[in-house]
């Protein structure tokens, strides 16, 4: 048994010709949010749907707390809860009544499993409204209280803040966040907005046309792409020794022909400055680097990574 | 299973298709109606049986109405979950996918069941309205047998129209597909190849009008491979199927 609640062995999905999902390895353990990161079209969603045993991998296995899906199905998915693509329900009912239906044929016994999922996603103020005159974003709610009534260890969540307000995604954001923390949920959520998923991930997969480039932790991430001041000095050697005595700063980097990064005293330029220049330092240029968090995955996949 | 077929009836809570279904299945006994009602002021003299009428009805039930009714409540009844997003909702629980196929299909023989009874009882109705005559206890009796018959060869006969539905998602191919089923019914339904057409031949066996040169036989394999063939076959597609 591996301490892996999901890993995905040389997952590989063909369409035809074309190659959807491409031998990714896929690694979650317990209490993480997993963020996989990709542009439309990378394979997202087809990933998403043969975890949740929908669409049959071309080749390759998954595993989900440590059995293989396909053996195990019965004793796997009344774990997991999930929404792939947009959450269907049907239309003639109430949100109430949907989630009965689900209740019913999970063998929920508990009376109140439904009211508590729509309290907690904020849909019960109107139990009389039916679904077909819910908005895309209360859907998506409606979703995520469905993937949650039966309080799965496994949340599987296919771009759900789709058709949210900014408010609305907010709350999605401290909902999982809450989820995470008070109940140890294991969540993978899917997204192309690299914000969203760097405020909520403690670990990120990007994949691109088909293939997992990355898997990196946001704390890694974090430092490979930490931002810093650039200063271009006249006297290296000096303006170093300035930084070590003067200012105690010891998170820096020197680089060739008197170019320095400071990763720590950002927005303290100003001050730095002026003690280089009354030191005869000559200052040519101050800049503060960019969010390279981006450009960082601009680089990876070649374009961005949002709307 | 019972969880399954409990929760096939709450989905059709509000749905106006039970009422249109109940609609659809007043057409026939309706016109009948009024053509033996038309009959009747025009030839004065001659009785109206009920006997007959509830025959005649039958055979717009089952040649006409029924064919096209009840394959378009077995295509609601399946379309609606891809058309609705339903599908991955449930199959994910997980809920085995032949115990949903077989809750769909008692769920749409009970509906085809009750809509047979409602064109038996609105015959009935209409003919005391009507003041028909001939009306017995064995006369309800033997009617109520053919239309029940009828009812449930057709039940039996939605299975390639399901096959339709499932392989192609979408209510027009399998409206098409009733469709031509009935113009061959209306086509063939004076010859005596009425025997060998599975959806012609429920109406034989309800109303025992078989002919001498094919044995009765022949109808029943007739039908019980159409449907046999459909359900199999479909089983094994949506079995299969991937749901994206
Ligand atoms: N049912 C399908 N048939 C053919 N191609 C598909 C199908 N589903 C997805 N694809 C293709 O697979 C690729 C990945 O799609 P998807 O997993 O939906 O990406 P994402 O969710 O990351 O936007 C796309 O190029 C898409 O066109
Ligand atoms: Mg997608």
């Amino acid at each position: 048994m591996s301490n892996w609640v999901l890993e995905t062995k040389a997952l590989t999905r063909k369409y035809k010709e074309q190659t959807a999902v491409d031998a990714i390895n896929i690694h979650v353990s317990k209490g993480q949010i997993y963020g996989l990161l990709g542009r439309n079209g990378a394979g997202k969603t087809t990933t998403l749907r043969m975890i949740m045993g929908l669409v049959k991998p071309t080749t390759g296995e998954i595993e989900i707390f440590g059995q293989n899906i396909q053996e195990n199905a019965k004793q796997i998915y009344p774990r997991v809860g999930s929404i792939i693509e947009i959450p269907g329900f049907y239309e003639n009912l109430t949100a109430n009544e949907n989630l009965e239906i689900l209740a019913r044929l999970r063998g929920i016994h508990r009376r109140d499993a439904v009211p508590y999922a729509l309290s907690r996603v904020g849909l019960d103020d109107e139990p009389g409204k039916l679904v077909a005159q819910y908005s895309l974003g209360m859907k998506q709610r409606l979703g995520i209280a469905a993937a949650i009534m039966h309080e799965p260890e496994l949340l599987i969540l296919d771009e759900p803040t789709n058709g949210l307000d900014p408010i609305g995604i907010q709350e999605m954001r401290n909902f999982l966040l809450d989820l995470c923390e008070e109940k140890q949920v294991t969540i993978i959520i899917s997204s192309h907005i690299l914000s969203e998923i760097e405020q909520l991930a403690d670990i990120i997969g990007v994949i691109h046309e088909g293939k997992l480039l990355e898997e990196i932790t946001i704390g890694e991430l974090r430092k490979r792409n930490r931002r810093y001041l650039e200063f271009q000095v006249s006297n290296q050697n000096k303006a170093v020794l300035l930084l070590e005595e003067y200012f105690n700063i010891i998170d820096y980097e020197v680089h060739e022909k008197g170019n320095i990064r400071i990763y720590s005293h950002l927005g303290e330029e100003g001050q730095l400055n002026k003690v280089f220049v009354e030191n005869d330092i000559e200052v040519s240029k101050i800049m503060m680097s960019e969010d390279r968090l981006e450009d960082y995955f601009v680089k990876l996949i070649g374009g961005r990574v949002s709307d | 299973m019972i969880n399954l077929l409990y929760t096939e009836f709450l989905k059709l809570k509000r749905s106006q298709m039970l009422l249109i279904s109940m609609l659809g299945a007043a057409t026939a006994p309706f016109v009948c109606f009024i053509a033996y009602l038309n009959m009747k002021s025009k030839k004065t003299g001659v009785p109206v049986l009920f006997n007959e009428v509830f025959s005649e009805t039958n055979l717009y039930v089952v040649l006409l109405t029924g064919v096209t009714l009840y394959g378009v409540i077995a295509t609601y009844l399946f379309n609606r979950e891809y058309t609705e997003n339903t599908l991955k909702n449930l199959l994910t629980i997980p809920v085995s996918r032949i115990s949903f196929f077989m809750s769909k299909l008692i769920l749409l023989l009970i509906w085809i069941l009750l809509l047979t009874v409602v064109a038996w009882g609105l015959t009935l109705i209409f003919g005391l309205i009507g003041q028909f005559e001939g009306l017995s206890l064995t006369v309800l009796i033997k009617a109520f047998k053919e239309y029940i018959v009828g009812g449930i060869f057709l039940f039996l006969l939605t299975a390639p129209t399901i096959l339709v539905t499932l392989l192609f998602k979408n209510y027009v191919p399998s409206l098409v597909f009733t469709i031509a089923i009935t113009m061959v019914n209306v086509l063939i339904g004076n010859s005596e190849y009425r025997v060998l057409y599975p959806w012609s031949a429920v109406l034989v066996i309800a109303n025992k009008d078989f002919f001498p040169e094919y044995l009765p036989v022949y109808s029943y394999i007739s039908i019980f491979t159409t449907s046999l063939l459909g359900f199999i076959v479909a089983i094994i597609h949506f079995k299969k199927e991937e749901i994206h």
